[in-house]
């Protein structure tokens, strides 16, 4: 670990002890005495799970929330000494979620809400915004309506709204954690522009990228409201296993490299070597759905499904993947009925998925489907009510309904104590397992999950797979629809493939791979799939691998 | 979808004419209009203002489309006023055709009235909107009243409407996935089963609000004071015949008795 530099001058921003609870009694710190000091023009990332307190320390640095003790100082002031228009001027706040950050309905009056704020004259707003529109790289958007905009964009207006206050410093609270990879890298890309002009960044966020954080300069990590660690980013690489963070593929392929003296990827060039097929699972080779060209128009415009063949096995795991917008979703809400068959069919066991009446609801019990977003669906007062609703709706009584509850909960792998618990007060994580347990607690033949793992800290992704998994193995069918190619290519057995409202392939993963790498874009790919297609550039007897250890079997046959 | 309809009086800009009047003058000329509409009685009248309101919508070049979706959402009150007046008219006079004329008069004349009010969000932006009822609430800030604080929250309800229609689609199809029963039963039962959607939409709103405040206080917004605009309002010549054309058709209008 790194020791504090001694300081001649006053730091840009320094944290000073600073504690938060939720309650007046100052009982369950959500931040127990954080300090720590940020210099002017750095890039530092302040990492931690979900639940670590590192969103309320992203809003006590910019003076929205106050800290029940110890102070945040920028250039020696006291931020709660500071007006609030100055304040204003010298940090900028980004969060997670651009729809709740925009204010006006055109491009340009969003991004000059703060200037007009700070009483600018007209030009001068105008000056503002052209500045800020220009750095985060949405000129070409200037006379868009924000409706127009796609999830990366409005994080890049959203951006450009506070750019446009002429801030000295960003932080961003998870920016990248609700858009799909093209936004996330895209909005990367400003934030080290931006760094590089000289902009001091603080980015919170629960896991490093090595490609994405490539001029992150020093790491924080957060964990259950304390600092468990700093240093700069090379000794967070050193260490980040021991803190419960993920090593990406590239720095351990770099490593391997680094310690057989290859240069990479020429010294990779000489190698003539196979990757072996994977074990796959073995489904029961019965078909639980069949589509057969099924086609899908919101009302009478574009066609957002067409012409989709496919075949779906009882107790196989099946991913559907495609860009934002494929038709992804329009698919997997036909499985249910909750989209209405417009053209061609769906079987269900063998015989037409059920359209209307009481055969839709025993369809719904048979077919469950989890939403991302856990508040889309939880409503009641207790988990226990929250996992009844499913079953009760379907039927169950009594003991049966009793079972129905602690099997959900079960499946979720969440205590009894839960059962009493407020789904409301619940953390991120946790809402979105006792989501999945209470479409799970009907007992399901087939659940289809949207995106489970966006958003989740590692630890929750892991425990979603596991479950998933375990689901699969005890003869459930799943179905993922998801962006996160890693969880397509190394959890679910099949993966269907949809490409401008159509179907271009369904396969076994290495199978699909080529057609993966034609439909999404490479920021999309696994990095060691990204890193094989360049191996394969200087050597194109080279497999596509996307899974490291094929890579380092693959590699340290040299 | 469930609801259909995600862009309920949303801005289009299309830049017309009647875009780039002054939101003073589309508020204060639609002020004028429905205390014109209001005490109408005649068909004649009720001609008369549907064919402004074709003429204003041609010259705003909004698709009649989009005007009629807007107005979608009252539609029900259309309807209601409709059988209401027809029922009330039928048991008194017992005459069908009576009963018939005056139910469609009144319906038709709050369709158009509702029409109107469409094309006020439809052709000015929200914070454009809210700028305009700013100023003209100003007056009333002698008496203590949050004119600003008014205006900016009527923009955010505007920005707005549109995601949580989004929202409440996707909370209907969560619940209908595990299997709600919200098209089945008497009216209570329904209004009961509603509650799985109303719950998680009413918890949406107040995080959403919450977020858009702190978002909002982060841009340095605090409660309007000292605001400058990008864009200030200017009142031109157009506006005040614009206005000035409003009151002399509405009084016309109003001393012939129509």
């Amino acid at each position: 670990m790194l020791t504090e530099k001694s300081r001649s001058s006053t730091p840009f921003i320094e944290v000073r002890s600073v504690s938060f609870s939720y309650d007046t009694k100052n009982t369950g710190r959500a931040l127990n005495r954080v300090s720590f000091f940020v210099d002017r023009g750095e890039r530092v990332a302040i990492l931690g799970h979900n639940g670590s307190g590192k969103s309320t320390l992203s809003k006590i640095m910019g003076g929205i929330v106050d800290p029940s003790e110890g102070s945040v100082l920028i250039n020696g002031t006291d931020i709660r000494a500071m007006d609030f228009r100055e304040l204003r001027k010298t940090v900028g706040l980004v969060f997670q979620n651009p729809e709740n950050q925009i204010v006006a309905a055109m491009v340009e009056d969003d991004a000059a809400f703060a200037p007009e704020n700070q009483g600018l004259p007209p030009d001068e707003i105008q000056r503002r915004v052209d500045m800020a529109l220009a750095a985060a790289d949405m000129v070409h958007k200037k006379g868009a309506s924000v409706s127009a905009l796609s999830g990366g964009e409005k994080q890049r207006l959203a951006l450009a709204g506070i750019l446009a206050a002429d801030v000295e410093c960003l932080i961003l609270d998870e920016p990248t954690a609700m858009l799909d990879p093209t936004g996330r890298m895209n909005v990367e890309k400003v934030l080290r522009s931006l760094h590089a002009e000289g902009m001091t960044v603080i980015q919170i966020t629960h896991q490093l990228e090595a490609e994405n954080f490539s001029d992150i300069q020093r790491v924080i990590v957060l964990s259950k409201g304390g600092i468990i660690w700093q240093g700069d980013t090379a000794s967070f690489w050193d260490n980040a296993e021991s803190l419960g963070f993920t090593i990406p593929d590239s720095l351990k392929v770099r490593r391997y490299c680094d310690a057989q003296g290859l240069t990479f990827p020429e010294g990779l060039a000489s190698l003539r070597l196979e990757a072996g097929v994977p074990a796959y699972h073995k489904a029961s080779g019965r078909e639980k759905f069949r589509v057969d060209g099924l086609g899908f128009r919101y009302e009478g415009k574009t066609y957002a499904l067409r012409d989709i063949h496919a075949e779906i096995y009882a107790g196989e795991w099946l991913s559907v993947i495609g860009r934002t917008g494929s038709g992804k979703s329009t698919l997997v809400q036909h499985l249910n009925a909750l989209y209405k068959i417009q053209e061609g069919a769906i079987y269900f066991d063998g015989s037409p998925l059920p359209q209307k009446g009481e055969e839709v609801h025993s369809l719904r019990q048979k077919t469950g489907l989890v939403f991302q977003n856990p508040e889309d669906q939880l409503f009641s007062a207790t988990v226990r009510e929250e996992l009844a609703f499913a079953p009760k709706n379907a039927g169950f009584r009594g003991e049966e309904l009793e079972a129905a509850i602690i099997y959900g909960l079960e499946c979720a792998g969440l205590s009894r104590d839960f059962l009493t618990r407020r789904p409301i007060a619940l953390s991120g994580g946790e809402r979105r397992l006792v989501a999945i347990a209470s479409v799970l607690s009907a007992k399901p033949e087939v659940i289809v999950l949207d995106e489970p793992l966006a958003g989740l800290d590692a630890s929750y992704q892991r425990r979603i797979l596991e479950m998933l998994a375990r689901l699969r193995d005890g003869g459930r069918t799943v179905i993922t629809v998801t962006h996160d190619l890693n969880m397509a290519l190394h959890y679910s057995d099949r993966i269907l493939v949809l490409r401008n409202s159509r179907m271009v392939q369904e396969g076994r993963p290495h199978e699909v791979i080529a057609e993966i790498m034609k439909t999404l874009e490479p920021e999309a790919w696994p990095e060691i799939l990204r890193i094989s297609a360049e191996v394969r550039r200087v050597n194109p007897k080279f497999p596509l691998i996307y899974d490291y250890e094929e890579f380092a079997k693959c590699i340290s046959q040299t | 979808m469930y609801l259909t309809n995600m862009n309920l009086g949303q801005y289009i800009p299309t830049g017309s004419f009647i875009h780039r009047l002054d939101p003073r003058t589309k508020l204060f000329s639609f002020i004028l209009i429905i205390s014109a509409i209001f005490p109408s009685k005649t068909v004649v009248g009720v001609i008369i203002w549907a064919a402004a309101l074709a003429g204003i919508v041609a010259a705003s070049k909004i698709p009649w489309r989009a005007v009629l979706q807007s107005a979608k959402p009252v539609m029900f009150l259309v309807i209601f006023t409709f059988l209401f007046n027809f029922g009330a008219w039928y048991f008194r006079t017992s005459n069908v055709y009576a009963a018939l004329y005056e139910s469609l008069f009144m319906s038709s004349r709050l369709m158009i009235l509702m029409m109107f009010a469409v094309m006020l969000p439809l052709t000015t932006s929200p914070l454009e909107l809210a700028d305009g009822l700013n100023e003209l609430l100003r007056p009333l800030e002698r008496f203590r009243f949050p004119a600003n604080e008014c205006a900016i929250m009527i923009a955010m309800a505007l920005r707005f409407i549109p995601l949580l229609m989004q929202e409440t689609d996707k909370i209907i199809r969560a619940q209908l996935s595990r299997g709600a029963r919200l098209d089945q039963g008497n009216i209570f039962r329904r209004a009961k089963a509603f509650f799985p959607v109303l719950i998680p939409l009413i918890i949406i709103i107040f995080r959403r609000a919450d977020d858009i405040a702190v978002a909002m206080e982060a841009r340095g917004y605090d409660g309007g004071k000292g605001r400058t605009r990008r864009r200030p309002l200017i009142w031109r010549w157009r506006d005040t015949l614009a206005v000035a054309g409003t009151a002399a058709g509405v009084a016309l209008f109003l001393a012939l008795g129509l």
